[in-house]
């Protein structure tokens, strides 16, 4: 009897568990979906004029790799066309058309949301090629002389490379090699020279264009430029031809050596970048992201359904783990409740009238309901008829409620129609039942039962936190029903028996 | 493996709700063998046909056609019982002790009429009584007059014996005292007596009402324990009878002493409460493991099992 319960239960809240550290692990969902995230947000700005000819604007942009996402991005071209052009490995907005004389304002602006670890390609990048421009036997040349350095690892080779890049021959107490080296150097400006060094020890480089992700406005971008180092792209700042700590973060825009503005046949008036970090629940940043997806979960994902019914599906997702907690508060507890679902529905109801309106208005409407059923009784209706007469008697209660409400000022009494009625008249009658069989200290004591499951029910429906990730992980359900299973096998006592059974535990040893 | 404070009541082997329910109740009484002990029309048929002695049956109404036909069926009548097959807990039973110019007399000493009687028949049929609201049948049957061996501890109504009855074995047996808070009903939630049956000797012992450890009845206040029961052995034979009756592993049979016919099977239960562990100080669970112990050959019989838990448990 034991064992199949126990299976059945294990599996599914095993199943439940699976689906949900394949989400996280294999598709990046959060693990706590309702905590707040920082994403940014990267505005760009500027007044583009006409010089005759209509002028074309290019616009590096950010992309969609090296973990960072873009949750949604927006255009201002005015008047002007827009178009978006991929480039190697670049996005490329386009402005082009006819600006406005006093000049055309176009601006980008994007939310990006950076994950910690961006999962980069871990295949080694290509040997980059040296700088366009730079002769072959100076490259024959070059090479021959950082010869030595070739054998030594990737990341080493990139320091002896700064380190000669940032003292030149002076701290090497003019190697002849060195002297010729840098002689062999001249006349290339700091990032060629670099590039071209770590061209020729075999160290896959790019140079990159973007801005430092710190707040505030910039008006231009820098340049850097990147090394494999064997696991990622090192970020080497080339004015003091250091490696920059993977603390500091950028937002790369063009990579390869393209300029991140190009324009052509007009100028800009102005241009500012401006960063801003912003804090967004990690939820609404997924929202964004799965509904842009195609991964079979992403796609079968409730993000997908419209959003005045995905509202319904937040509570109602949570709806099993209300029933889970009447199952435990009934047969661990020991609490006594009207019937098994009558708390949850009660729950659902205090959403719309708040919990202390709630609970009075079902007060209230049970105390008058109950009056009326015992005068009901004196009149001897049979069963359905006399059902009815409560149904109508509810309804109208609801009715005066809406009216008086109404008068008052009370949006609480007018949401009182959302309460379930079937469910208010079953428990007038099942009310009136227990106090005739059982007496009215019986009949209070299951009221009170059935609030209390009824307001931690409501609680726990209420609180954002779990609504949320069930929400994102709907799978949560199984699990749930495992523990019911586990519930429905305890065959223990129950709390309140230790009070029942009191006289045994003093002297039944 | 149980937590400290359940130890007290798990040695003294007493059943809790959920164990009653999941490992007696579910294991050893098949939903399919319910409806022969929720309607009492068809457990009276089940137990003449076993040879156990039950009120005699005056007459059912089971349509609502059928109502005008309830004159006749008191016509030849002084007295009667009129219940729901259905009904549980004493509900919607009245009970007609005498007929007068006026109209009929209950137990309680209302007088009510002829049309009244034919409404609460109406009510009957239509499961304002019954378990599920399920359509009902009334059910007309002699009044019980009571044997006087509890006349001292009893506040009008009338005692009734319960026995409870795992895999055809009686177990445990209390007998409910009706009392002026219960409004002479045997119901112990309404607040009668329970008084626990030895069931060697007969004799009862412990008595409790509404959870507290009582020795005297609160309203004629004559000790409750001690008093002997009579026809012990066949009132235990008969609980004993149910298990070939219903099939049910599990029953609580409800009996009553009458005056003139012994004892006489009222009604079975096949979810009987654990309140009879209170009565009897005992557990159940610690009876049933003794039971399941037992090797299988000792209950080949009615007559066996009564035998071994006279000596047994």
């Amino acid at each position: 009897m034991k064992r199949p319960a126990l299976a059945a239960a294990l599996v599914l809240i095993a199943i439940s568990i699976l689906i949900v550290a394949y989400r996280i692990v294999s598709l990046g969902y959060p693990v706590t979906p309702a905590r707040p995230d920082y994403v940014w947000t990267f505005r760009f700005d500027g007044m583009l004029q006409g010089a005759g000819k209509d002028p074309l604007f290019l616009l590096s942009l950010p992309s969609q790799e090296h973990g960072q996402i873009i949750l949604e991005e927006s255009i201002g071209s005015g008047s002007m066309n827009f178009n978006l052009l991929k480039e190697y490995d670049n996005r490329i907005g386009v402005w082009s058309g006819r600006p406005q004389r006093e000049g055309e304002h176009i601006s980008y602006r994007a939310t990006i949301l950076f994950q910690h670890k961006g999962l980069d390609g871990t295949v080694m990048p290509l040997r980059s090629s040296y700088p366009y421009g730079v002769a072959d036997e100076q490259i024959a040349l070059i090479e021959q002389l950082t010869g030595q350095w070739r054998a030594m690892s990737l990341s080493t080779r990139t320091q002896v490379v700064l380190g000669f890049a940032r003292t030149g021959t002076a701290g090497s107490g003019n190697d002849p090699g060195l002297v010729k080296l840098d002689k062999a150097l001249e006349g290339y400006d700091d990032i060629t020279r670099l590039l071209v060094l770590l061209a020729a020890v075999s160290v896959p480089a790019r140079t990159v264009e973007g801005v430092e992700l710190v707040e505030g406005v910039a008006g231009s971008t820098l340049p850097w430029v990147e090394a494999w180092t064997g696991r990622n792209w090192e970020h080497i700042d080339p004015e003091r031809m250091e490696v920059v700590s993977s603390a500091k973060k950028f937002l790369p825009l063009s990579v390869g050596g393209m300029s991140a503005i190009r324009i052509s046949a007009g100028r800009l008036s102005m241009k500012r970048f401006e960063l801003t970090r912003d804090i967004m629940s990690r939820w609404r940043i997924f929202f964004e992201r799965v509904s842009r997806s195609d991964r079979f979960l992403d796609v079968w994902s409730l993000f997908r359904i419209p959003p005045e019914f995905q509202q319904t599906f937040r509570i109602l997702l949570l709806v099993p783990l209300g029933a889970l907690l009447i199952a435990l508060l009934r047969n661990i507890v020991g609490f006594q409740t009207f019937g098994i679902f009558m708390p949850v529905l009660m729950a659902l109801a205090f959403r719309s009238t708040g919990l202390v309106y709630g609970l009075g208005i079902f007060a209230a409407i049970i105390a008058i309901g109950y009056t009326a059923r015992r005068f009901l009784n004196r009149m001897r209706l049979l069963l359905v008829p006399r059902m009815s007469v409560l149904v109508s008697f509810v309804i109208f209660c609801f009715l005066i409620l809406a009216l008086v409400g109404n008068k008052l000022g009370l949006r609480q009494f007018m949401a009182v129609g959302l309460l379930p009625f079937v469910i208010l008249t079953m428990t007038i009658e099942r009310f009136f039942v227990i106090v005739e069989e059982h007496g009215v200290k019986t009949a209070l004591q299951t009221s009170a039962g059935s609030a209390a499951v009824a307001v931690i029910t409501y609680l726990i429906i209420q609180w954002e936190v779990l609504q949320i990730t069930f929400f994102v992980y709907p799978e949560l359900i199984l699990f749930v029903m495992g523990l019911q299973i586990l519930v429905g096998r305890y065959t223990g006592y129950r709390l309140s028996e230790l009070v029942r059974f009191r006289s045994f535990r003093s002297s039944g040893r | 493996m149980i937590p400290h404070p359940f130890r007290g009541l798990h040695e003294a082997g007493v059943l809790g709700m959920n164990n009653r329910n999941a490992e007696v109740i579910m294991a050893r009484n098949p939903r399919s063998l319910f409806p022969l002990v929720d309607n009492k029309v068809v457990t009276k048929e089940l137990a003449a046909r076993s040879d156990i002695p039950t009120p005699e049956l005056y007459g059912v109404i089971a349509k609502h056609g059928d109502v005008r036909q309830f004159e006749s069926i008191i016509k030849e009548r002084d007295s009667f019982a009129l219940k729901p097959a259905r009904g549980s807990g004493g509900s919607g039973i009245i009970l007609v002790k005498e007929k007068r110019e006026t109209g009929l007399i209950t137990e309680s000493d209302r007088t009510l009429t002829i049309p009244y009687l034919r409404y609460h028949i109406t009510d009957i049929l239509s499961g304002i009584y019954s378990l599920e609201g399920q359509d009902d049948q009334a059910i007309v049957e002699a009044l019980i007059h009571p044997d006087d061996v509890f006349a001292a501890v009893t506040y009008r109504g009338v005692p009734d014996i319960r026995v409870v009855v795992y895999r055809g074995v009686p177990i445990m047996s209390m007998v409910r005292l009706p009392t002026a808070a219960s409004d002479g009903k045997a119901n112990l939630h309404g607040g009668a007596i329970g008084a626990g049956i030895d069931l060697k000797s007969g004799l009862t012992i412990t008595a409790v009402h509404r959870s507290a450890i009582v020795t005297h009845h609160p309203d004629t206040g004559d000790p409750v324990s001690g008093i002997e029961v009579p026809h012990w052995e066949k009132i235990l034979l008969m609980a004993a009878r149910s298990l070939e009756m219903t099939g049910l592993g599990y029953i609580g049979a409800d009996m009553v002493i009458d005056r003139d016919r012994g004892p006489l099977l009222l009604e079975l239960n096949a979810r009987p409460g654990l309140a009879i562990q209170m009565a009897n100080r005992a557990g159940l669970l610690k009876r049933i493991r003794k039971v399941d112990e037992a090797p299988e050959d000792t209950f080949t019989t009615p007559e066996k099992r009564v035998e071994w838990a006279r000596k047994n448990l």
